[in-house]
């Protein structure tokens, strides 16, 4: 059986005003599984993306997310079952909250609305260097400003040059330049920190 | 020329960078060197836009030979882990490519070594997952 396109599943599902049951027949719904569809990306460099959001989210209406972006724009994103979501890892519709941050891709409705292939919540990637070192922090000097990375237990993973990631962060050293992926806390200069990369 | 079409591509990291208008650490970006970058426009960032850029990012010292590109020039970025392509214009300098030489990212059992191209979020978004922070690429003008 040939699987659904899942542009056009999320569409209908939105279209359709109620919440997607059944939604793994699309397959996995880890962030990847959104990027499997053949290649189609047709727009001209530098364009504004239509099928892109940012922002932060100003209310929660059932699985609609109201949201102004940072450029004033004000969004309207659909999430359904079929939506893959990131905040600080693979994670579920209710660790949305008013006031986070956020990039989303999908497919944009008639009305002007967004219906959310995946989207990524508080997402942040860090080019930094590391201030100082503590149990379970990084303190990182990032755009002249001072960014406070916490350690998740079970999380938090180091990748040394090219080396598979590992828990273990004792190889990190101060004055080293690294890229961190992680969650911003909103509205502080503190992120969860996801992966953070360096040099070797 | 287009998508994994010219004589001569280039082979690298690809990551991504915020700019313009923004939210969280990201919010002091600026509109990057070229003064136009945002994070909802297909753009990137191109270590060899200027002398003063080379200086700073280096990707001679990991054995990346970049032509010098400028503002506005496009890159055609194809991930090797999804197969898509996008085009971006060139609107800032960076990565820095010189404090992770050797650096590599695989997708199966295909690597490439060094941070050669930042992508805006949306851009990078296109082809591949965020939450990703790094991937290996294909890069053609």
């Amino acid at each position: 059986m040939p699987q659904p396109d899942r542009r056009r599943f999320l569409t209908s599902a939105v279209l359709g005003g109620s919440a997607v049951a059944g939604a793994t027949a699309l397959g996995s719904l880890a962030p990847e599984a959104a990027f499997a569809a053949p290649p189609k990306i047709k727009l001209d460099p530098g364009a504004l993306d239509p099928n892109f959001a940012e922002g932060r989210i100003t209310g929660i209406s059932g699985s609609l997310l109201r949201a102004s972006g940072s450029d004033r724009t004000l969004h309207r994103v659909h999430v359904t079952d079929g939506t893959s979501i990131w905040k600080l890892h693979p994670t579920t519709f209710d660790q949305i909250k008013v006031g986070d941050g956020f990039y989303a891709r999908g497919v944009r409705l008639p009305d002007g609305s967004l219906a959310a292939d995946a989207i990524w919540v508080n997402i942040v990637n860090l080019d930094a260097s590391i201030a100082a070192i503590e149990a379970a922090r990084l303190h990182l000097d990032h755009n002249g400003k001072r960014v406070i990375g916490h350690v998740v237990g079970g999380r938090t993973a180091a990748v040394y040059g090219s080396a598979p990631a590992v828990a273990d962060l004792t190889r990190l050293q101060v004055g080293r330049h690294v890229k961190v992926i992680g969650a911003w806390r909103p509205d502080t200069n503190e992120v969860d920190v996801a992966t953070v990369y360096s040099g070797a | 020329m287009g998508c994994s079409n010219s004589g001569s591509p280039a082979y690298g990291e690809m990551s991504w960078f915020c700019c313009g208008s923004s939210w969280g650490p990201c919010g002091s970006a600026g509109h990057g060197a070229c003064g136009t970058c945002n994070s909802g426009s297909h753009q990137c960032a191109w270590p060899n836009t200027s002398d003063a850029c080379f200086g700073i990012t280096h990707p001679d010292q990991c054995g990346e030979g970049l032509a010098r590109r400028t503002c506005g020039h496009v890159f055609y970025v194809t991930s090797v882990c999804s197969g898509k392509c996008v085009s971006v214009s060139i609107a800032d300098c960076g990565p820095d490519t010189n404090p992770f030489c050797g650096e590599r990212s695989c997708c199966g059992s295909t690597c490439y070594t060094n941070r050669i191209i930042d992508l805006t979020p949306s851009a990078y978004s296109a082809i591949a997952d965020l939450s990703t922070g790094l991937s290996p690429a294909r890069i053609d003008s």
